[in-house]
Order: C-alpha cells, then structure tokens, then sequence
C-alpha cells in the first residue's frame, strides 16, 4: 500500500501531462465540430471523394461518417487517444519497474523487508491507476463537450465503448512495456523500444486495412483490437479481440513476475 | 544462535569471478570486519545473501531464517547500508526516512531525529542536492532508523571527512553496546582494527582466513624505502623483523615488522638521502602473509 501510493503520486506530473495533452486537443477538435457538420458539410464530402481508397479505408471513413459526431469523434479524436495513450502506456509500464534498476534505488527499496512481488504488484497497480484516471478525466470532459457542440442525438453506448476501448488497449501495451523492461533496463533504450512498439503496431493496423491479401495482421496490433470504426459499426468490441487482450496482458504479466523473481540485481 | 551463517556459498558470473565456496559464522553481539583488495568478492557475499543475487550452490541463514527463502522476514531485524548510496531524486531528506520507516511497523520518528542530530545532517535538503559524503549519512540513518539487530554495512566510511568517519564509529560502537552485531566490509586496515573482534579475509573469491583481530594487529608492517647516497647492497639484510627486502640503485626497499626505534638506529650507520614510510596496502600484507 506504502509502495502503492508513492509509486501514483510519483508518477502524477507525467499522467497530468499526458491528460492535458490529449484533453486539450480533443476539446479543441470538438469545437471544429460544428463547422464540419454544418456549413462545410458539402465541401468535405467532395473533398473525402478526392482521397486514395486505400486512405479512407485505413481512416475507417469508408464505414462511419466524418460529418456524424461519433464519427467525427473517432477520426479526430479517438485516433490520438489510441496512438497518444498507447505511448503513454508503454512509457509507464517500461519504465516504472527498470527505473529502480535503472537509478539504482533498487538496492535502498530491495534492502526493505519487502518481496519482489509485493514491488511488481504495487507497480502493476498504480500504471493501471494512471491509465484509469488519464482515460476517466479525457472521457468525462470530452463528452461534456460532445454535448455541447453534437447538433443531432447519437448512441451514447457506442460512445461509452470508444471511452472504455483505449483503457483496455492501453493496458496491454503497458503490459508489453512491463515484459521489455525486465531485458531492457536502460531508459534511453527501452523508450524508443517502446514507443516503437506502438508505432509499429499503428503501421500494421494502417497496411492491414489496405488489402484483404493481409487482412490477418489485424490480429497483431491492439489498434485493431480497438478500431474505432469497427466499433461503431458493430456496436461492440468484438469478443475476440477482447480475448487475445487478455490473453497478451496475462502472459506478459505472469513472465514479468517469474523473471524478475529470478533476476540477479546488479545495481 | 549465529547471527549469520554462511556455508559453502558459491556464485559464479560465467566469465568474471564470483565467490567460492564462502564459509562464515558471525556470533551476535560480534563486530565482525570483512577485508579483501578491490573485486575479490565481499560485496557479492553481502549482496548474495541479501537475496540481491541468486546463489550458485551453497546456504546462508541470518538469525536462523534462509537468506533465499525468508528475506523479508529477515529484513525487517537488519539495516544495511551499500558501498553507493543512490536515492530518489525528488525526495527531501526527511521524506525519505519516513518512506524508510514506513516499511517497519514501529514508530523511528525519535530515533530518526537522535541521528539525524548526531551526524549532522539537514533534513530539509533536497536528496539530488546532497554531497556524496552526505548521501552517506542518510544512508547510516536509513540503516539504523529501525533499531536493527544485526548492521551490513559495506565499505561504510567512504566518503566520509576524519570528523565524520570517528562519530560513525561512536554510533556503531553505542549499537554494538547494545548488543548490535556488525558486520562490514572494508578496504582500510586501521578502521577494521579499531572496530573489530573478529575479521574474514577474501581474495579472489575465497576465504583465506578469519582471525581475531588481536592476531592481526600483531602482523602489521610498516613499508619502508630507504635511498642511501651510496649504493649499499647489505644494508638491512638480515635484519630482524625486514621481509620482502629488494634493493634497486641506490634504494632498498622493504616490509617492517618490530620496532621502528631500531630502524631508525641502524639508518646512523647510513649516509640517508631519503626515506619514505608509509602503511603498506592491504595486498602488500596479503601477498607476504599468504605465500
């Protein structure tokens, strides 16, 4: 619980900045709303009529409507949370475990009476807090503001489902972060590594949409698990996809406690 | 009941060495020194049996609890201070002894303060301000803050100015009255002869001996090098208590064990240019002791 609550509070300035990031340029997005859906409605029809095929489908534009709120929100929005927050995720959980190695304050922490697993514990919990919180104050504010400039009713479920999505995508790719850090301790190295990760698996969401030739790489990135489109259209997230998150995050856990459990700490 | 034991302890890092086949026993109530040259393994002993590093082969108990099984258990009866003190940077000194004493359910608060008061050190500093010989006091305080009964304290006073190394001992002194054990490691002779009942020597892994100190003290040499202005190749052959004796020009050069009054007698004989003594290091006394 001590480990716990220092390891939150330690941690804040990095979520608070993450949150306003996000937030501010969610609510400013929304604002452009009006507009969009209003006056320019026509021009940006013709416009999206312009683009490559290819880059529609990649956007998701091919099933929702940039011009309807939801999926306004999911192109301009969504998009960032998914991409912004993953990063974020995969910075917490690859850093907060290896930092301790990295500083070398593991060797004050581990002469504490306290086991390996109370620490990776402690350290799970307060990046799955992190997540909650940065993904709860986004939400919260960027329906209110939904609210306010949505100029037709919409299905607040499907909504509910694009707020709760990323928290689940973010978690597994801080679960990944977690297994990295355990080889990789360095900070200067397993940031890149991380962000990397998350990138990539942008890139393969985008190349997966391109042609059905590789339609199955859509198994391997968390983007897809969560697309945004994907979601509004079938009103769900696809149980599947919920399965292989689970799957991913349980493995990289349990692996992260037995390594960890076993590694030699030279500080 | 031994307040550590260590049995055949080994741990290998495929290329570079290890420990051997370690064997300890430290009484409680004892101050017990640990003394070997740079790398010959007294802080992979340490950190072996603070559960840091996974052993190759061997056991170790502290207080009768399995140093691999039982580590937390054991933690909260020891405080240990490492050879480097590295500590969270946006913390403020007192911050982080509460974050130290928030691990033991008992209240260190006066105890935190009767040290903290002893060495001198202010509470209100920013850890990333700190010198490094204060970093080390926060780090005696983290180690004692809990009333601990057994100190594993590696190289404890580096870093530290004469004034501060002496209150040091003062403290570790008063906890050993108390029935403290002691354990630490060090490269400087003179702190371990000071402190010391008994002391293990490491080199290159292994145990060569542990002895009491007392033994010790009657061994130590002074290394002496003495330039004549002629060359002299008998001066000091064959003299008693001059080992390890080379002459080179107009030097000669040699360990002293004895009185140095009778030295210096026989330099009359001598026209001396210069002389130089000086306390020999720990691996000179080790390479003629342990030929």
């Amino acid at each position: 619980m001590v480990l716990y609550k220092r390891e939150v509070i330690r941690n804040r300035k990095s979520t608070m900045l993450w949150t306003s990031i996000l937030l501010s340029y969610n609510v400013c997005m929304l604002l452009l709303y009006p507009s969009m859906a209003g006056s320019l409605k026509d021009s940006m029809d013709i416009m999206l009529q312009s683009f490559p095929k290819e880059m529609i489908v990649a956007f998701g534009l091919d099933r929702v409507s940039m011009t309807e709120i939801l999926g306004f929100y999911n192109t301009y929005c969504y998009l960032l949370v998914t991409i912004l927050g993953g990063i974020f995720a995969v910075l917490q959980g690859s850093s907060i475990l290896s930092k301790e190695e990295d500083e070398k304050t593991i060797e004050f922490l581990l002469s504490k009476p306290v086991t390996r697993n109370k620490i990776i514990t402690a350290k799970i919990l307060a990046v799955v807090t992190n997540i909650v919180i940065l993904n709860t104050i986004i939400s919260l504010i960027s329906f209110i503001t939904i609210e306010l400039v949505k100029n037709e009713s919409y299905n607040r479920r499907i909504l509910l489902l694009l707020f709760i999505a990323p928290v689940f995508m973010q978690i597994t790719f801080a679960a990944i972060g977690f297994i990295i850090s355990i080889f990789i301790v360095k900070a200067r190295v397993n940031f890149p590594t991380g962000v990397g990760i998350v990138l990539g698996c942008y890139f393969i969401s985008i190349i997966a949409s391109i042609s059905s030739k590789v339609d199955f790489l859509k198994y391997f990135t968390p983007f897809k698990y969560v697309d945004g489109a994907n979601i509004i259209t079938k009103q769900s997230i696809e149980p599947i996809y919920l399965i292989i998150m689970a799957i991913v995050t349980a493995i990289c856990i349990v692996a992260t406690y037995i390594i960890y459990n076993k590694k030699d700490i030279v500080a | 009941m031994n307040a550590v034991e260590i049995k055949s302890l080994t741990k290998e890092y495929g290329k570079s060495r290890g420990i051997i086949d370690v064997n300890l026993e430290i009484k409680e109530g004892e101050v017990f020194g640990f003394i070997g040259p740079n790398g010959a393994g007294k802080s992979t002993t340490i950190r072996t049996i603070l559960n840091y590093i996974m052993p190759t082969n061997g056991k170790a108990e502290i207080f009768g609890l399995d140093c691999f099984t039982q580590s937390e258990k054991i933690k909260r009866q020891i405080g240990y201070l490492p050879s480097e003190v590295h500590y969270y940077d946006d913390m403020k000194v007192k911050e982080l002894l509460k974050y130290s004493a928030s691990f033991y359910n008992k209240d260190c608060s006066k105890k935190i303060s009767e040290l903290c008061d002893a060495l001198e050190l202010d509470t209100n500093k920013k850890l990333e301000e700190l010198s490094f010989g204060n970093k080390k006091k926060v780090g005696i305080v983290q180690a004692l803050l809990h009333e601990p009964k057994l100190l594993i304290l590696d190289e404890p006073t580096s870093g530290l100015d004469p004034l501060m190394q002496n209150k040091f001992f003062e403290l570790l002194k008063e906890e050993n009255k108390k029935g403290v054990t002691i354990f630490f490691s060090s490269h400087v002779l003179t702190e371990v002869q000071k402190m010391c009942d008994r002391v293990a020597i490491i080199k290159e892994g292994k145990i060569l001996n542990i002895e009491s100190i007392d033994n010790l003290r009657a061994n130590t040499y002074k290394k002496i090098k003495i330039e004549l202005k002629n060359p002299e190749n008998n001066a000091f052959d064959n003299f008693i208590g001059v080992v390890n004796r080379t002459v080179h020009d107009n030097c000669i050069e040699f360990l002293f064990n004895g009185q140095v009054d009778k030295v210096i007698k026989k330099l009359y004989e001598y026209d001396v240019k210069n002389i130089w003594i000086e306390e020999p290091q720990l691996e000179e006394i080790f390479m003629h002791y342990y030929e």
